[in-house]
């Protein structure tokens, strides 16, 4: 028990020197002092991506060294163009939606996590809306699931409802497109995998046909093109990447928000199946800052936010099971990561003081300049100046 | 109901040992917090089926708090005191439904933010627990030997890395004839001391048949275990369809409707003395996140609940491989026995499996002086982790699995 008790130890102590190690050119610059930021010549109409690297990876299978090699996107491509955050810490219940909700709210939801229940408080992306009077288009959510399907607008206690952010379920759009296409194919099914955190649960059904048609118009998308496209796909993760690029192509969204899902596989307690949907998402990180670069829309002129909703417990936690669940509320499975990468955001940085997960919504706030009075947390000021 | 109303008629409907315990302890359950005493009866009411570990140590807490005065005995139960208890919770039959209280209780802590409180009053407890009550050490060192990548070939996987800081990786071993030493390892120990569950095989396919009928050992497997868990899926679709002619089916009644199945349920057939491994497996398919659909969950999963509940001397685990993959619809409804196996996936998940029982065994008393062993099956490689080998270091020389087990020894 003393050994084990030790290791644990160890690895808490270790954490931060591992997660250094990731980007140690940028200690210089740290110790240096922040170089000036170009805040002055931020660009005009600036676009915001945020990512979240879900649900639930822990250090051991990213940043930390044995971990490394199941990231080499994050690691090779887009760590040397980011400031990176060692410490992300998550205060609140370790459930995907109401975590991935408390993210997009900046306060921690408190509410039942398999519930269809909207946000209590106001959304990014209503204030982004309210605040700089932005049409609907202009704020996107790529959700993993029907259990998602509310995290686009609050309940509207708090805030006038109707600001919320379009809200697309790409495995519900995809379902409904089966039901229609010709192409529908048994192996298709792996794309409408729903949920991972309770595997007998089935999220709440959404109202469907009447969306689906209007969404697959709106993207110019014809539901033949969209299923055999999707045909060409492995998993519920490419799928949203895939769907989001058409949002990006159709709309070009000043705001949007995706969510990773793939790897909470690691609930059915396959390691190899967890690790798989981590290096995807880290493939898919990478083509989405690719989509970026490559679109004239959002090239020169786009901050990206990558960071996972929470961790997993630890291998050490008696209440747990390691990798495969997040139930245990230990500190490693609170504490993440985040990186930013944008025109304005300086490169190869790494910064170790401990940021919350409220500070997101505050943070793009005052990057975007539009008030989040409910939100707490504070401005994250390295990438801001 | 809070604890200070409990009655001799509360426990009625406990099985009859469990009721005799209840009753035995009743002055000391009355005067705990209601968050204490409900976690306690959640092993009260398994009592008639718990192994005789579990027993030992539920009898030696509860005489404990029997004799602490009132003043140890309040200081003890504080930190659980001030966790504030949502009333509703108070008024559910956390007596006679003792699990989805924990589970209702889980989720009213996280939604108020109390998850630390009770952790941290968990611990102090557990402490308190551990250094008034030393746990024995075993009669003989524990020996745990994992067998890993059954129909697997090797891969650039690196194997063991996550063990071999800890104890001696040995990379020319002889693998002929080395499960039967294994095998006949285990069961010597069975022989030399014997002890009810004191002794396990645990199987992620069919059982080794060197083994599978030596009575001396409690033997489980997933091939046997698998038509009982297609019962399992049958019977909660039949409830959900049932349920949903009604409305909406939440998890939490999911939940307490699996937590309520017995081995009759889910045509698990035994004899009377074997009823404590019929619950055992009941527990481990009805709450085992992915132990029904993948035999390397299973595997490990059983092993942590074995080496957690039952803490015997000597285990043999052995990680077959899993089925590919597959939409979770798909997962519940076929037979994962007659699937395309995923021999790759599997021997990954096999080797996390041997690192998660390695750390469930040093869990347990006497760890500093057990013994760990995991070998790839039928393959050079092998790690062993013992008070006698040297930690961190690697032999490239030739060796048989008998000199391996002479060296742990």
């Amino acid at each position: 028990m003393d050994t084990l008790r030790r290791i644990a130890q160890q690895r808490a102590v270790t954490r931060r020197d591992f997660l250094r190690s990731v980007a140690i050119a940028g200690t210089a610059s740290q110790l240096l002092g922040f170089a000036p930021l170009r805040a002055a010549a931020l660009p005009q109409r600036q676009k915001t991506v945020v990512v979240t690297f879900g649900g639930g990876a822990r250090d051991e299978e990213t940043f930390a060294p044995e971990g490394q090699e199941n990231i080499p996107h994050l690691m090779n491509e887009l760590i040397p163009q980011a400031t990176f955050f060692t410490q992300v810490v998550n205060r609140g219940i370790l459930g995907h939606y109401v975590a991935t909700a408390s993210l997009a709210t900046g306060v921690y939801e408190g509410f039942d996590n398999f519930a269809d229940v909207a946000p209590k408080n106001p959304t990014v992306f209503e204030y982004f809306r309210k605040g700089l009077n932005r049409p609907a288009n202009d704020a996107w959510v790529i959700a993993p699931s029907n259990g998602f399907n509310r995290i686009g607008q609050s309940d509207g206690s708090l805030i006038a409802p109707g600001l919320g952010a379009q809200v697309i379920l790409p495995k519900h759009l995809l379902a409904s497109a089966l039901g229609k296409s010709y192409i529908a194919s048994p192996s298709m099914n792996f794309l409408l995998q729903d949920n991972y955190e309770d595997l007998l649960f089935t999220p709440p059904s959404v109202e469907g046909n009447l969306q689906t048609a209007k969404l697959t118009e709106m993207l110019h998308l014809s539901v033949d093109d969209f299923a055999r496209h999707a045909q060409t796909l492995s998993s519920a993760d490419e799928l949203s990447v895939y769907v989001m690029h058409q949002v990006m192509k159709q709309f070009a969204p000043s705001l949007l928000w995706i969510t990773l899902h793939d790897m909470d596989i690691a609930h059915t307690g396959a390691y190899s199946l967890y690790l798989e949907g981590i290096r995807r998402t880290d493939r898919l990180c990478g083509e989405i800052w690719q989509m970026i670069e490559s679109d004239p829309e959002y090239k020169g002129r786009t901050t990206m936010l990558v960071l996972p909703d929470f961790g997993r417990d630890s291998d050490f936690s008696a209440s747990g099971n390691g990798f495969q669940h997040h139930r245990t509320g230990d500190p490693l499975s609170r504490t993440t990561w985040m990186m930013a990468m944008g025109p304005h955001i300086r490169q190869n940085v790494t910064v170790d003081r401990p940021l919350d997960s409220l500070d997101l919504v505050p943070t793009l706030g005052a990057m975007m300049n539009f008030a989040t009075p409910f939100a707490k947390g504070k401005p994250i000021t390295e990438v801001l100046g | 109901m809070m604890p200070s109303a409990l009655r001799v008629e509360s426990f009625t409907a406990y099985p009859t040992q469990a009721r005799a315990l209840a009753v035995e302890h009743l002055g000391v359950l009355k005067r705990m917090p209601l968050i204490l005493a409900a976690a306690l009866l959640r092993q009260v009411i398994q009592y008639d089926w718990s192994f005789p570990a579990e027993r030992e140590q539920l009898l030696q807490q509860l005489g404990l708090l029997q004799q602490l005065d009132t003043a140890a005995f309040d200081s003890l139960m504080s930190s659980f005191a001030a966790i504030p208890l949502a009333s509703d919770l108070s008024k559910f039959d956390w007596v006679n439904h003792p699990q989805p209280f924990s589970e209702k209780l889980t989720a009213y802590l996280w939604e108020q933010h109390l998850s630390d409180n009770y952790h941290s009053a968990g611990q102090m407890y557990q402490q308190y627990l551990e250094k008034a009550l030393p746990q024995a050490r075993p009669i003989t060192p524990r020996w745990t030997i994992v067998v890993i990548g059954k129909g697997s070939q090797p891969t650039q996987y690196p194997l063991f890395r996550h063990l071999t800081p800890y104890g001696m990786l040995f990379t020319q071993l002889d693998p002929k004839g080395a499960l039967e030493i294994l095998s006949d390892a285990v069961r010597m120990r069975a022989g030399r001391y014997p002890l009810e569950y004191g002794h396990w095989y645990i199987d992620g396919g069919e059982p080794y048949s060197a083994v599978v009928d030596d009575a001396r050992l409690t033997t489980m497997s997933y091939a046997r275990l698998a038509p009982a868990t297609k019962r399992e899926f049958s019977l909660l679709k039949e409830f959900t369809n049932r349920g949903s002619a009604n409305g909406s089916v939440g998890p939490e009644a999911v939940g307490s409707y699996i937590v309520g199945l017995s081995p009759e349920d889910l045509s698990l057939k035994g004899n009377a003395p074997d009823a404590a491994l019929r619950y055992f497996e009941v527990n481990l398919i009805t709450q085992g996140a992915g132990c029904q659909i993948f035999s390397t969950t299973f595997v490990q999963w059983a092993s942590r609940e074995c080496l957690h509940r039952a803490q015997p001397l000597t285990l043999l685990a052995r990680f077959s491989t899993r089925q590919c993959n597959a939409p979770m619809e798909q997962l519940l409804a076929r037979d994962p026995l007659q699937q395309t196996q995923d021999t790759e996936g599997s021997l990954i998940d096999a080797d996390i499996g041997a690192y998660y029982t390695w750390i469930n065994q040093s869990r347990l008393s006497g760890a500093d002086e057990s013994r760990f062993l995991v070998w790839f099956e039928d393959r050079n490689l092998a790690c062993a982790i013992s008070p006698t080998l040297p930690k961190g270091r690697t032999s490239t020389g030739a060796i048989n699995m008998r000199q391996v087990l002479e060296y742990m020894a």
